[in-house]
């Protein structure tokens, strides 16, 4: 068995106008891209917006079908999974969105949010289910009420921290993020990062994260991706991309990261 | 959670359902309340004014109108909720596919449902009548349908804006059935335009039955109800106005309790609108 779990092959895609009157004009969203991440570990995707990272980690999790190319997971083209291997392929890799306010169902409270995964791929009974969301509530900083609270009455960055948890509730092998604290205050950004930092060594989930923040990706990743125009330009050790980037693009994004002891100075 | 009962939150919704629940009243128990038969001639006292024995007056024929618009609630108001229903349903179900579905299966229901849409209503609805035959059943049927492309194209806006959320993306990542997406992810959000649809198209319904009867094709005379009350009114405008006054109001008030709880139940249900 490889290290790698999860390998995308030269994975490309096309957006483009696809119906009988108009004309196939195709925008590259993503365009020969490749890429594997080690069991275990962390791959930090960067660029900025529009580079295609959110399309790329959208087809890793089998919601946009690539236009040419292949995901796999433990060697298997997920796009070739059906029925049992495709349940089973759910079970085992799981999202985080950006979007705190958009990513959970208005009118379910979290209760109902964080026991659906488990519903649906039927992990337990009633009870043991409503005790292991209550377990997991506790591990990602919520108080026990929050249970039967609705996502509207919780603040960015506890809405992240159920998103969190209903990523990992389904004990998965992988976790793929998509700009997970991109929409929150500084502060609470290093919490949730920290916080999910913490749960993925826990766990010893394999990763991707995608962030426009060059200083998030940092802390998080093991290997770096760097997007642009849908192509990855540098790929590598995180330390080595920080420490000795080939690329101009990811020189210009490097120096590009306010650094404090500068602004110190210049106050 | 302690959320005790809003009052204030639910007040146009428990408003309305007084109205429509006293019309509803009206309808089921007809013969216990109405003075008089609403089908009684009575050649001594044609188009009488309001007055104590006849509270609001008499028609053309000597008819005492008050029974009549009590009996008249039973047609018109079967008509409202089985039209409404069936636009309701049919409409929602064919909208929802369309925009989940998307592709090739959107375009078919989609044509179609702009196919039905490019005939006046009165027209389809005439067509329908002449296809299924003329009873006060068919009339039900084909106001409903007339109401299908409506609901429909309403349906699927309101889940195309829902499948841009995260939340179904979420929802199909964590390995979501179609069906449990469509009714736990989806129709409880899109609910709330639909029933302030659904409280006009009652109104409407009420009012497309009254043409077809009009035109020879719903509940024929001499059964009561407040379209054809309302169309005979109206060549008595001069000399009895109350003939056409007092079906309108009926009409009118029924609309007004149909809104009432159709536009409370969306702002009740607005999840973003608790505390």
């Amino acid at each position: 068995m490889s290290q790698d779990l999860i390998r995308i092959r030269a994975v490309s895609k096309e957006f483009g106008a696809t119906g009988w009157f108009k004309k196939p004009v195709g925008v590259k969203a993503v365009d020969g891209v490749t890429l594997a991440v080690k069991r275990g570990q962390t791959l930090g995707i960067v660029g900025e917006s529009g580079s295609g990272k959110s399309t790329l980690l959208r087809m890793a999790l089998r919601l946009i079908k690539p236009s040419s190319g292949t995901v796999e997971i433990d060697g298997q083209d997920i796009w070739t999974l059906q029925g049992a291997e495709l349940k089973a392929f759910r079970r085992k890799v799981q999202p985080i969105f950006q979007n705190p306010a958009s990513s959970f169902n208005p009118r379910q409270s979290i209760g109902q949010i964080l026991v659906a995964p488990l519903e649906v791929h039927g992990i337990g009974d009633r009870d043991s289910r409503r005790a292991k969301v209550a377990a997991l509530l506790e591990r990602v900083g919520l108080p026990k009420d929050a249970i039967d609270r609705h996502p509207h009455q919780l603040s960015g960055g506890q809405k992240q921290r159920i998103a969190i948890a209903r990523a990992v509730i389904l004990q998965p092998e992988a976790v793929l993020a998509d700009e997970p604290t991109s929409a929150l205050d500084v502060s609470v950004q290093a919490q949730v990062l920290d916080l999910f930092d913490d749960i993925r060594r826990d766990l010893g989930l394999t990763a991707i994260f995608v962030s426009h923040n060059l200083a998030v990706i940092r802390q998080v990743s093991d290997q770096i991706a760097v997007m642009r125009h849908g192509s990855v330009v540098e790929y590598g050790e995180a330390d080595q991309v920080f420490g000795d980037p080939q690329h101009e693009y990811t020189k210009t994004l490097i120096a590009a990261v306010p650094d404090h002891r500068k602004l110190m100075r210049a106050l | 959670m302690s959320e005790g009962f809003d009052f204030y939150r639910w007040r146009p919704v428990i408003f309305g359902a007084v109205i429509v629940g006293a019309i509803l009243i009206c309808a089921i128990f007809a013969p216990l309340i109405a003075p008089y038969s609403p089908y009684d001639l009575d050649y001594m006292v044609m188009l009488q004014g309001p007055s104590a024995t006849h509270w609001l007056g008499t028609d053309e024929i000597g008819r005492d109108i008050l029974s009549r618009i009590i009996y008249g609630a039973r047609i018109s108001m079967q008509v409202a909720f089985i039209a409404a229903g069936i636009g309701l349903i049919f409409g929602t179900v064919i909208g929802v596919t369309a925009a989940y579905f998307g592709g090739i299966t959107d375009m078919i229901l989609m044509r179609f449902m702009e196919l039905l849409f490019s005939f006046p209503a009165i027209l389809l609805a005439v067509v329908l009548m002449a296809s299924l035959g003329t009873s006060v059943l068919n009339a039900m049927i084909a106001i409903g349908i007339v109401f299908i492309p409506g609901f429909s194209r309403l349906a699927r806006a309101a889940t195309e804006v829902v499948l841009r959320e995260q939340y179904v993306e979420s929802a199909r990542a964590i390995g979501m059935s179609h069906a449990r997406i469509l009714f736990r992810e989806i129709t409880p959000n899109i609910v709330a335009p639909l029933l302030v649809e659904a409280a006009i198209a009652f109104s409407y319904a009420i009012l497309l039955e009254s043409a077809l009867s009009f035109l020879g094709l719903g509940a024929q005379p001499p059964e009561p109800t407040w379209g054809n009350m309302l169309n005979t009114g109206r060549g008595f405008m001069a000399q009895s106005a109350i003939m056409s006054i007092a079906p309108g109001m009926a009409i009118f008030l029924t609309v007004i309790g149909f809104n009432l709880i159709g536009d409370g139940l969306r702002d009740a249900l607005d999840p973003h609108m608790k505390d």
